[in-house]
């Protein structure tokens, strides 16, 4: 059985009096340890797929299943519950908990978890050094580069070893220098974690590293290689 | 005007944080002015009362007698009582004697302060005299008949119609008795009054002295407490000829009252000082806040040429806007509940069953609000005041943002 | 954890976390000032009824204290068991009262004359306290007498002048003796001043022919608000013929208005907090709504709505802590400096008369638990109260929408 499976999934938002059918009657299957792309210009549904994926939000029709189970009609506590334990997030804009430090942002979900402060810390250590953070671990969000932050976040989203870690337009923020050196630590956790990879973007650099590109337009399904 | 737009909707950009500032600022407002009017007719309430017992709301003493209370300190009033009936705003002129002695029955001894009155004019007037059936009052000015407080009556053992004995020094040092029927009872409810209270007709008191004429104190009732300062002069000029005597007003002959009012007033003015600065600052934080979160903005708004004073002046119209809307809906509803307070009124029977003496008055158990209208205009220019204060810091900030800095800010 | 991260996020706006502590403490220091002195003001009503004329407890004959007949008077050696043993009593001072004409000369006034023991009186009234000329009397003076200030203004009289005294004796005939004024007492008190007069028991005695008796005993106990409560247990310790009565029923007004300001603190309190309250909820509103974003992405790492509600009520506990502790402590240091040093009125007011008591002009403090409690206490609930709506508001947030918040 496939990892994430969607099927006829709809999602239609309501845009002042008007409806917006943001994805539609769309399905896909996504096995364990694909390193895939959704390709689209912005509007074209991929964000919205991505946030259906990662139990923020729920499709007005259609089901999701993540790891044999339904998400798509689950209550807040469970999907609350999946996000902390199945599915690691990095945001185009970092988004860091200000008031912590680079270390206790990757710890976060650790926390969040209970688990036990040594063990913590050495995962994010292993994580940090993997990812090049060394030396950063006390520094406060507003005292790292772009590249940094973003390199943090995937710590954070890697630390609970989750399922699927999920990335919506990781490198918009970056120069293209930074851009590549992120997609290649992130294949390399792919590679050697076997950990799954979904991305979201518009930028070529990223486009071209996905072994799988699922084209996107106006909420459907264009092409899927 | 488009500062004013501009101001106006900048504050509704955050409609939470403003309707919040602005309930804050209303509520103080409200209660404020709510508390001052529930007090203004509480105080009006014990002064109405306590003049009419008391010494009036004018007052005409022998020089000294104030003072010592020394009954020697008489006067002969003449005419002085019809002429100060004919200045307009006089209500009722109270002559009076006080005479402190000790009454005798045939089992105990009091001391007493024995009160010669004019008894047609005092029962309209005095208000201890409210509950006392019209066959109990004094019938005439020579007469025997005495009412006593009712916890000297009980002291005394005495009943209606018994007899007893009063005894205080004459003129001339020689102590006389005379020789008094208890005729009425009255309860004022006030301990020092109902246990040595014994009122007579004036002109037996008087003779007892060996002085029928004379009075210690003329109190004058106004129709308005308010009109005290246009008819002090008057009675001043009227008191030119007697070198002797003096007029002054209640404030200054009955402190024990007029201090209990200011105690208590001055007490509640702590506290509204308090509220005025909790919510001083309140409006400082929000107005802070509303700035701090438009710094990119303000800094576009220099970018494109406006000048700082402009900001300054928008954060201000900003404050103005806001005291003005909390001027409005605060007097509104403290209005509100000032008639409310008025009409209804706070029944204090609930908290306080025993008869409360404050001031040497007492207080009427349920508190009613008056109306102080200039007063409420006063408080809520306060109110707008302070909020332009509190836009000074806020203001300032705003001044101080560098366009570059502000636009680079995320 | 959570504590951590609240604590932190509270000093990220210092200066509006500072502004609104600020209002918090200025709202409850001033608020236990303010409380402090108006127990100030009820304690010196009190005392002055108490302390400088009835005492806390009075033991007489049954109906003595409603009509104060001077036949119902009792000797003191007579069954009063053990009352003044307890170890509540402070002291107790034996009376006997009588009402008649002190006279000197050409002036005489009317005057309540209170015999009794020097020593003994120390020890219940504080009258020894306010001289203001002379001595107080000794156990050697055979008719001394200490007069309060109004009644030897009245008489014209000095420390050393001699007084007449007249009453009605209890044999039917009149009494009168010499009395040679000691001293004279000022308390603030108009009524005591005015009229009170303090002579030898014995004296008193044999000008009212009651030789061994006495109207009362009035008692000092340690705690004055206790007292209805000894009242109750002493009383089965006494003869059927007397009674004990507290300073409450002996004035029921005063003990009303002792006990209404309970019920009046907490309008004051409530109002002030009120306003205090409203300020508070708008800076947990500001912080909470201007995090939106963030609280989003706690959302999407896996935080909990409850937890998210937890982390903002404690940010804003935290915040009401420090704000409690602070104004406790500015507010008990205010109050200490009004307890110690005070604030002296007697220039601008005279003495007010309330509820049978007086309230002297001057500005005192007393440091009582309830005063700092219940501020403190209350200001905690508000805080709790306005971070309430803004957690509530943050834990019902869409993690999307909330993401998506520029």
């Amino acid at each position: 059985m496939a990892l994430i499976e969607l099927k006829s999934v709809t999602k239609i938002y309501p845009l002042g009096n008007q409806e917006v059918v943001a994805v539609d009657d769309f399905s896909l299957s996504i096995e364990a340890g694909e390193f895939s792309v959704f390709a689209g210009p912005s509007g074209s549904g991929k964000t919205t797929l991505l946030n259906m994926i990662g139990c923020l939000d729920q499709p007005t029709r259609g089901e999701i299943w993540l790891e044999g189970q339904e998400i798509g009609h689950a209550d807040q506590k469970m999907l609350s519950e999946l996000r902390l334990r199945n599915i690691g997030f990095i945001f185009q804009s970092y988004n860091l908990i200000p008031v912590l430090t680079a270390a206790e942002n990757a710890e976060f979900t650790l926390m969040l978890q209970r688990v036990d402060k040594r063990e913590r810390r050495e995962r994010v250590t292993d994580l940090f050094s993997l990812l090049g953070l060394d030396g950063l671990e006390n520094r406060k969000p507003s005292d790292l580069s772009g590249g940094q932050q973003q390199r943090v976040a995937i710590a954070r989203a890697m630390a609970s070893e989750p399922t699927v870690v999920l990335a919506d337009e990781p490198t918009a923020s970056l120069d293209s220098h930074a851009s590549e050196e992120l997609l290649a630590l992130m294949q390399r956790l792919n590679q050697e974690q076997g950990a799954t990879f979904i991305f979201s973007s518009h930028d070529p650099l990223v486009i071209s590293h996905g072994k799988r590109v699922v084209r996107l337009h106006d909420g459907h399904l264009e092409s899927d290689q | 005007m488009e500062l004013f737009n501009l101001a106006w909707k900048n504050l509704w950009r955050s409609r939470r944080r403003t309707l919040i500032t602005l309930a804050a600022l209303s509520f103080s407002l409200m209660l404020i002015q709510a508390f001052h009017n529930l007090s203004y007719g509480v105080y009006s309430a014990m002064i109405d009362s306590g003049v009419r017992a008391g010494t009036g709301h004018l007052v005409v003493f022998r020089q000294d007698y104030l003072k010592t209370r020394d009954e020697k300190l008489s006067f002969n009033p003449h005419d002085l009582a019809g002429e100060i009936g004919q200045i307009d705003g006089v209500e009722a002129v109270l002559p009076r004697l006080y005479l402190p002695g000790l009454a005798q029955s045939s089992r105990e001894s009091r001391g007493i302060l024995l009160t010669g009155v004019v008894p047609a004019v005092e029962r309209q007037v005095n208000p201890f005299l409210r509950g006392l059936p019209d066959d109990q009052w004094l019938t005439s000015l020579e007469g025997r008949e005495a009412i006593l407080g009712h916890l000297l009556l009980k002291e005394l053992q005495l009943k209606k119609g018994n007899k007893f004995v009063v005894t205080l020094q004459h003129r001339s040092g020689e102590l006389v008795s005379e020789m008094f029927r208890v005729h009425g009872v009255i309860k004022t409810g006030i301990k020092s009054v109902d246990k040595r209270l014994l009122m007579v007709g004036h002109n037996r008191a008087a003779a007892m002295v060996g002085n029928p004429d004379d009075i210690h104190e003329l109190a004058i009732v106004l129709e308005d407490q308010d009109l005290n300062y246009l008819v002090l002069p008057q009675l001043q000029e009227l008191l030119k000829p007697h070198s002797t005597l003096e007029g002054m007003s209640w404030e200054r002959a009955m402190p024990n009252l007029y201090n209990a009012i200011r105690l208590d007033y001055a007490s509640q003015k702590f506290i509204f000082v308090i509220m005025m600065l909790i919510v001083t600052i309140g409006v400082i934080n929000t107005l802070l806040m509303s700035v701090m979160e438009r710094f990119r903005e303000f800094g576009i708004i220099l970018a494109v040429g406006a000048s700082t004073a402009r900001l300054r002046i928008l954060v201000f119209i900003e404050a103005l806007l806001l005291g003005l809307v909390s001027m409005v809906i605060g007097s509104s509803l403290g209005s509100l509940a000032t008639w409310y307070l008025q009409v209804v009124g706070i029944d204090m029977r609930n908290f306080i069953s025993e008869t409360l003496e404050f001031g040497g008055v007492v207080f009427d158990p349920i508190m009613r609000a008056g109306w102080d209208l200039p007063w409420m205009g006063k408080i809520s220019v306060y109110l707008l005041i302070l909020s332009l204060l509190a836009a000074v810091y806020p203001a300032v900030k705003a001044g101080r943002i560098s366009p570059a800095a502000a636009i680079r800010h995320h | 954890m959570l504590y951590q991260l609240a604590l932190r996020n509270i000093w990220r706006n210092r200066r509006r976390t500072l502004l609104t502590l600020s209002a918090m403490i200025i709202s409850s220091a001033l608020l236990i000032l303010a409380l402090g002195v108006f127990s100030g003001m009820l304690r010196d009503m009190l005392a002055t009824a108490t302390e400088q004329y009835y005492g806390h407890l009075v033991i007489s004959a049954k109906g003595y204290q409603d009509d104060r007949d001077m036949f119902r008077h009792f000797q003191s050696d007579e069954s009063i068991g053990t009352v003044l043993e307890q170890e509540d009593v402070l002291g107790y001072s034996q009376r006997l009262r009588s009402f008649g004409l002190l006279s000197r000369q050409q002036n005489s006034s009317p005057a309540e004359i209170l015999g009794i023991l020097p020593l003994q009186e120390q020890t219940v009234t504080s009258l020894h306290e306010s001289l203001i000329d002379g001595n107080y009397l000794t156990t050697e003076d055979p008719n001394g007498a200490v007069l309060g200030s109004g009644l030897a203004r009245r008489l014209n009289v000095v420390p050393g002048d001699q007084l007449v005294f007249v009453t009605q004796a209890a044999d039917g005939s009149i009494g009168n003796d010499l009395l040679l004024v000691k001293g004279i007492f000022s308390t603030g008190d108009i009524g005591h001043d005015n009229s009170l007069a303090l002579v030898p028991l014995a004296w008193l005695q044999q000008v009212l022919v009651l030789p061994g008796q006495v109207h009362e005993i009035a008692v000092k106990i340690d705690q004055p608000f206790n007292a209805a409560s000894l009242a109750e247990k002493y009383r089965v310790d006494l003869h059927e013929t007397l009674e004990i009565l507290d300073w409450g029923e002996m004035l029921p007004e005063m003990a009303e208005v002792v006990a209404s300001y309970d019920v009046s603190r907490m309008i004051i309190v409530t109002i002030l907090y009120i306003a205090t309250g409203l300020g508070i909820l708008n800076t947990f509103f500001m912080a909470v709504m201007e995090r939106t974003r963030e609280l989003g992405v706690l959302m999407a790492l896996g935080m909990r709505p409850g937890q998210i509600r937890v982390m903002i009520l404690l940010e804003t506990t935290i915040m009401g802590s420090l704000g409690l502790v602070c104004g406790a402590v500015v507010g008990i240091a205010l109050s200490l400096y009004m307890a110690l040093v005070g604030v002296d009125l007697s220039g601008t007011l005279t003495p007010i008369t309330y509820a049978g008591g007086t309230i002297l002009p001057r500005l005192h403090a007393v440091i009582e638990p309830g005063n700092i409690l219940i501020p403190s206490v209350c200001l905690l609930i508000v805080s709790l109260l306005a971070g309430f709506l803004p957690a509530n508001r943050a834990a019902k947030m869409q993690p999307v929408v909330a993401i998506r918040e520029e």
